[in-house]
């Protein structure tokens, strides 16, 4: 009776599931997925590797990333008096800010104009990177789809209505649209970044989504569903919402990088999210002393590369795998 | 033909009118407006919302929603874009200041897109999975990954650091009347730009490329025994040209509506400069003026490279 035991686990734990077919055909598949696509493989892991470091920057980051760091000033006299400090201000004040100090064993990035580490500055600006494009990228697709699966299941003038204000969105100028949305409070907040940028992204989802819907809404078992009396609601939800899904996480999976890096073009313009650390405002903070101290842009710059280069490969790696004929978009 | 064109021309008349209604909504949900900045800033605090309110009547700011949005369709469908409430010239003369520094920088990233992809994409294609194409395939993964003005630092640090020319951001050189002058401006735009645009082409270039040379005909011509430069260039490359000429059109668009992080880093009186400085003084007549040519430019390149590449592309039949 033991034997029996090991042989064939309870039903439900963590052994059974090892055991299972289902996780020995994803085991396999994610396997493959590594050996046949080395490069979405890598693409993978930074995307992994810098959700970690977002996670767990509290834990990282050393410093805070707003912490001013000073050293004592040894020419600081306390006794001097007013004309002796007219001629040396620096005798007045106790300490010097450690401004624009190079890569050292305290700082391991520097420090930038503010004497702010630019070590914490760079993990903290990552965990803003990662909600932002996570989030924009959640919002713009949940958006997308629903319109989408609405617009191409109805046809009709919905349809065109829909299609003419997906239209007019596109046909507005690169950043003009991120900057009206993001202008309408005074200091925009994070989560009003995420709404513009999903904003911003919701047309691509919607084009995408509508075309599997107008495929999917014509195929004769939906029809048969309409013949037996399935409500519209739950025909989208039941029968074409699974169609769609492929090319859903694909769409969210590519749309990170892009979001990411607008983000970034708006903080580099002093338009992005106000009192958190982003990466944009790094660099447009680093240029300014860019000759004699490029530490702080070409740190913060890499970042955002990095970031979304993964988030690229990545999702390059997921759509070849899902479905390859959005290659052509 | 003729059909499909006139049904696309309505529904680009649709789409720019519903463009100029989203902007001018948007426009007027923004906090503060013109006479706020303007007036109140300059007045004493007692007379600052006598002076506010003055400005808005003389700006026609104090009207009801509906009656500014009939002023402005009317204003609208006699081609007219709007005067700025600030220099009271007509926004068509101010685009018309400002449009040749687009161009000069939209061409500029252009050609540069152009210069570095096609070799790339050629080399790339022809020595397939050889280093080489290794070695371009990653560059241009990375460029496409390198946000625009952090290209433009990393060239603007290189030429600081190698002290190779000083940049000068106070005199606008034109490029016809100081060329020396101008291109030491315009060259790290154009090639951060350049570099940027130019992944996205060398990819499609590539991958088109590839897909020609597989056909039947590159097979005969290379039995026939001519060189591979003469197929490339001679049969190939035409044909996966198609898909790159929509690029174009589309990239011309974009050139019109200005780069404007570009533009503003390195001082360029350019549209897109125009359009982010008009946006937060809330100068509205200039900016919904300059937003709507933008998106009727957009939609009408659109229409043209649909045309040209049904025209390109016998095998294409429009909807």
């Amino acid at each position: 009776m033991a034997n029996l035991e090991t042989v064939a686990p309870s039903a439900g734990t963590i052994d059974a599931w090892k055991k299972s077919a289902a996780f020995s055909t994803l085991r396999s598949r994610i396997v493959r997925f590594i050996r046949q696509r080395k490069l979405g493989a890598f693409g993978v892991g930074l995307v992994l590797l810098i959700v970690c470091i977002a996670l767990a920057s509290p834990l990282i980051q050393r410093y805070d990333d707003n912490r001013a760091f000073a050293q004592p000033n040894p020419q600081f006299n306390p006794n001097a008096n007013p004309i002796q400090v007219a001629q040396n201000p620096s005798l007045s004040s106790p300490t010097i800010v450690s401004r624009y100090q190079s890569p050292s064993a305290a700082h391991w990035f520097g420090t930038d104009g503010y004497g702010r580490d630019i070590y914490a500055r760079v993990i903290a600006g990552a965990r803003a990177a990662i909600f932002i494009g996570i989030g924009a990228s959640i919002f713009a697709v949940a958006l997308g789809t629903a319109i989408g699966i609405i617009s191409g299941y109805f046809s009709g003038i919905t349809d065109l209505v829909v299609q003419r204000f997906v239209d007019a969105m596109r046909a507005f100028p690169g950043l003009v649209l991120l900057l009206l949305i993001v202008q309408v409070k005074k200091d925009a907040p994070l989560w009003l970044t995420v709404l513009a940028l999903g904003i911003l992204g919701w047309a691509t989802a919607v084009r995408i989504v509508r075309s599997v819907v107008l495929t999917t809404a014509r195929l004769p078992y939906v029809e048969a569903a309409r013949a037996y009396g399935a409500s519209d609601l739950r025909i989208m939800r039941s029968h074409i919402l699974p169609n769609v899904m492929a090319p859903v996480i694909v769409i969210f999976s590519i749309g990170i990088g892009g979001y990411i890096l607008a983000e970034a073009g708006l903080s580099f313009l002093g338009l992005g999210p106000q009192g958190t650390t982003t990466w944009g405002k790094m660099v447009s903070a680093g240029r300014q002393a860019l000759d004699l101290h490029p530490w702080e842009a070409l740190f913060s710059g890499g970042a955002i590369t990095l970031t979304v280069l993964g988030f690229n490969l990545a999702g390059d790696a997921i759509r070849d795998e899902l479905d390859p004929r959005l290659r052509q978009r | 033909m003729s059909h499909y064109i006139a049904r696309r021309l309505i529904l680009n008349a649709v789409v720019i009118w519903l463009v100029a209604t989203l902007v001018f909504i948007a426009v007027r949900a923004l906090p503060g407006d013109y006479a706020q900045q303007q007036a109140g800033a300059r007045m004493e605090l007692t007379d600052q919302r006598q002076a506010v309110n003055q400005l808005r009547k003389d700006l026609g700011l104090d009207k009801p929603l509906w009656r500014q949005y009939i002023t402005f369709m009317a204003s609208l469908s006699h081609a007219s874009l709007g005067r700025s409430y600030e220099t009271h010239r007509t926004t068509w003369r101010e685009l018309g200041d400002r449009l040749p520094y687009t161009l000069e920088l939209g061409t500029s990233i252009l050609i540069v897109a152009f210069a570095i992809s096609m070799p790339v994409g050629i080399i790339s294609a022809v020595r397939q999975d050889s280093w080489a194409d290794y070695i371009l395939r990653t560059f241009s993964i990375l460029a496409v990954a390198t946000p625009v003005f952090f290209s433009a630092v990393i060239l603007l640090f290189i030429v600081l650091r190698l002290h190779l020319w000083t940049i000068d951001l106070i005199s606008h050189p034109h490029l016809w009347t100081q060329p020396a002058a101008a291109l030491k401006l315009y060259a790290i735009p154009a090639f951060a730009g350049g570099i940027a645009g130019g992944a996205g082409i060398m990819r499609l270039l590539r991958s088109q490329l590839l897909e020609v040379l597989r056909q039947d005909y590159v097979r005969t011509a290379f039995a026939k025994g001519l060189q591979e430069r003469t197929v490339i260039l001679r049969h190939a490359l035409k044909n996966a040209m198609i898909p790159i000429v929509t690029i174009l059109g589309l990239a011309i668009a974009d050139i019109i509506s200005g780069q404007i992080i570009l533009e503003n880093m390195f001082n360029i009186h350019g549209v897109g400069q125009y359009l982010l400085s008009r946006l937060l003084v809330r100068d509205f007549p200039p900016f919904e003026g300059t937003v709507i040519l933008t998106a009727s430019v957009v939609v009408m390149m659109n229409l043209i490279v649909d045309i040209v590449y049904a025209w390109m592309d016998p095998r294409i039949r429009l909807a």
